[in-house]
């Protein structure tokens, strides 16, 4: 990472409009491009349709870049009476713009499927283009978590656009320019393709940092487990949270699932698909015969928690929630993650 | 790569009528198919979806097991469907299983509650087939009915084999003639019939409420907790510790358990 500051003064920056060109010249090659775009008031990913018009948005979309890894539904199997044929089909795709709070998530279900044979499959055919853009509000920013070069090395990408403060000259549609990062072969060999070379590239030295565990991480943890507060799980967020599940279709870190089989009633076939869950709905622990084991909106609320501040961090060493703020913002009953963090 | 949620085929080769309307299926091995007492596997029906059943049958058989399932649900109500002959699909198996080495060196209380039965089942046969190497061992059975009973024609030769076999009825109507004594009440009252031996190791399985009587139970007994496992029932949906359905603190049940120590999940809450 020292080369760095030794060598910019040769390296040259990526204008806005020879990014333009080069996202061109990926959907040219057969890439699916997806970048947030602001529509009305809201920064959802869209498809790049032409690559002249790009813009860098620093504000999150709000969905993340789950459903392009891991989509809301998806055909595992066709069967053909007890015949099961597993079915991968995955389009050459690129997401751009994925800030290092969603990175974070990235490298967590890169964890998480890192037998499965369909995310797998699917990020073999998947460019993950990064961009420096930090939002400083804690509303999107719970762990304040900044930008700073030692941020990429513990980040999975392909690719990586460090915005430059001070642009040397107005590129086209942005003004913005860029720092060039590599972070796996693909990335490199996508731009080598393309003709660019002035990149550096970052190995990845795994998700936690040489000062070890998270401070954080360690706190919300260790709380969650030592201490059950019955006011915040039963008299409040239990008697509030009216278990729609929309925290978990935002939050780039929830990733259960349900598989189930569709049949097509026509030749004893069908398919067996996989689709996403959440531990909020009330079926979601039923075991045959009709018992749950989360039989209360606060048991399953604390299930959600301790998930993603107990079972990740026991399990994996890092955090289970990157903190972008998504599920406060979609509640529609006003649960504050940053609240209740704050009350434990 | 291998897809770990890829089934195999595996014939039926026996649907046989069970206790508490259950049926027990008797399947082909799929190829390098090897299991323990505690394990199990997902069972696949295509249109109607996978669900877990424990493993109950003589794992010294190479080429057949069994499973046994109770109507319960959407999979289950397709199984009791089908006839010898039919295939399912099968993935597994999975789990950690009972720690019978450790039974080998001590003596072995089995605790078991209504289907419990099934799971320690392979337990049962492997203890009577290698009986020299195991100690005194005793099983506590509790059951709601006569018609509830599992494996009724087995538990003679349990007895012959040296197991120390009790049971008991919430509700005994006397409908079947049994060769072993039958007490009245819930598998509580066991403890007070009959003696343990002296400092075993306990398998529980049941359902979550017998836990937490019969470690109170254990508890008075003086067990440790490191000394008592319990197969613990969740939705073991994916098998392979991803979906988060069986989720127990920060353990899967799927790889994790069934079978845990009550000390690894005691200060769980929910666990039990």
């Amino acid at each position: 990472m020292s080369g760095r500051l030794f060598l910019c003064y040769n390296i040259k920056n990526m204008t806005h409009s020879e990014l333009q060109k080069f996202i061109g010249f990926l959907t040219g090659s057969g890439y699916d491009v997806f970048a947030p775009e602001k529509q009305k008031d809201e920064v959802v990913y869209a498809k790049v349709e032409d690559a002249a018009k790009l813009k860098l948005i620093g504000e999150p979309p709000l969905h993340s870049f789950k459903r392009f890894l891991l989509p809301p539904e998806e055909v595992i199997f066709e069967y053909k009476k007890d015949r099961m044929s597993e079915v991968k089909k995955a389009r050459k795709q690129v997401i751009f713009g994925v800030n290092p709070i969603d990175l974070k998530a990235i490298v967590l279900f890169n964890h998480i499927f890192e037998k499965d044979p369909w995310y797998q499959e699917r990020m073999k055919n998947t460019l993950i283009i990064g961009q420096s853009l930090i939002p400083a509000e804690a509303e999107h920013n719970l762990f304040h978590i900044k930008y700073e070069e030692d941020v990429l090395e513990h980040l999975q990408f392909d690719i990586f656009l460090e915005v430059q403060p001070a642009p040397t000259r107005k590129g086209r549609g942005g003004g913005k320019n860029y720092f060039v990062y590599t972070g796996s072969e693909d990335g490199q060999k996508i731009l080598d393709e393309y003709g660019y070379k002035d990149y550096e590239h970052i190995q990845f030295s795994g998700p936690i940092k040489e000062e070890g565990l998270e401070p954080q991480m360690v706190k919300y943890r260790d709380a969650l487990k030592k201490i059950y507060k019955k006011e915040i799980w039963e008299d409040d967020l239990g008697a509030r949270c009216i278990e729609c599940g929309k925290c978990t279709l935002v939050c780039p870190t929830c990733f259960c699932f349900d598989i189930k089989d569709q049949p097509n009633l026509v030749d004893k076939g069908g398919v067996r698909k996989r689709a996403w869950s959440a531990c909020f709905y009330n079926d979601f622990s039923e075991v045959g015969g009709g018992h749950k084991f989360l039989k209360t909106t606060a048991e399953r609320i604390h299930f959600w928690y301790y998930h993603k501040f107990v079972r990740i961090p026991d399990q994996l060493q890092i955090m289970g929630c990157v903190g972008c703020g998504r599920c406060a913002k979609v509640c529609p009953v006003g649960i504050n993650i940053f609240k209740v963090l704050a009350s434990l | 790569m291998h897809n770990q949620y890829q089934t195999t085929p595996a014939k039926i080769l026996k649907i046989e009528d069970e206790g508490s309307n259950s049926k027990l299926f008797t399947l082909e091995t799929p190829k390098n198919f090897k299991y323990q007492s505690g394990q199990f596997v997902e069972i696949s029906l295509p249109g109607f979806g996978e669900a877990p059943f424990c493993l109950c049958s003589d794992s010294s058989e190479k080429n057949k097991f069994q499973v046994c399932v109770r109507n319960v649900g959407a999979v289950t109500a397709a199984m009791h469907n089908l006839k010898a002959g039919d295939k399912v699909g099968v993935r597994g198996p999975y789990g950690r299983p009972f720690p019978l080495e450790l039974a080998k060196k001590r003596n072995l209380l089995i605790v078991v509650g209504g289907l419990g039965l099934e799971t320690v089942r392979t337990a049962i046969s492997e203890i009577i087939k290698n009986r020299k190497q195991y100690k005194k061992v005793q099983i506590f059975y509790g059951a709601r009915s006569e018609e509830d009973l599992l494996f009724r024609e087995e538990y003679d030769l349990w007895m012959k084999n040296d197991i120390d076999f009790h049971l008991c009825l919430d509700k005994p109507t006397d409908k079947f003639k049994l060769s072993c004594p039958v007490i009245q009440g819930l598998v509580t009252v066991l403890f007070e019939k009959a003696p343990l031996a002296e400092n075993p190791v306990a398998f529980l399985c049941g359902p979550p409420v017998m836990y937490k009587f019969v470690l109170e139970k254990l508890n008075k007994a003086g067990f440790r907790e490191e000394d008592i496992f319990m197969s613990l029932e969740r939705r073991m949906h994916c098998g392979v510790g991803v979906c988060n359905h069986c989720a127990v603190g920060s353990f899967f049940v799927c790889q994790d358990g069934p079978v845990f120590s009550w000390d690894q999940i005691k200060d769980i809450r929910g666990a039990i």
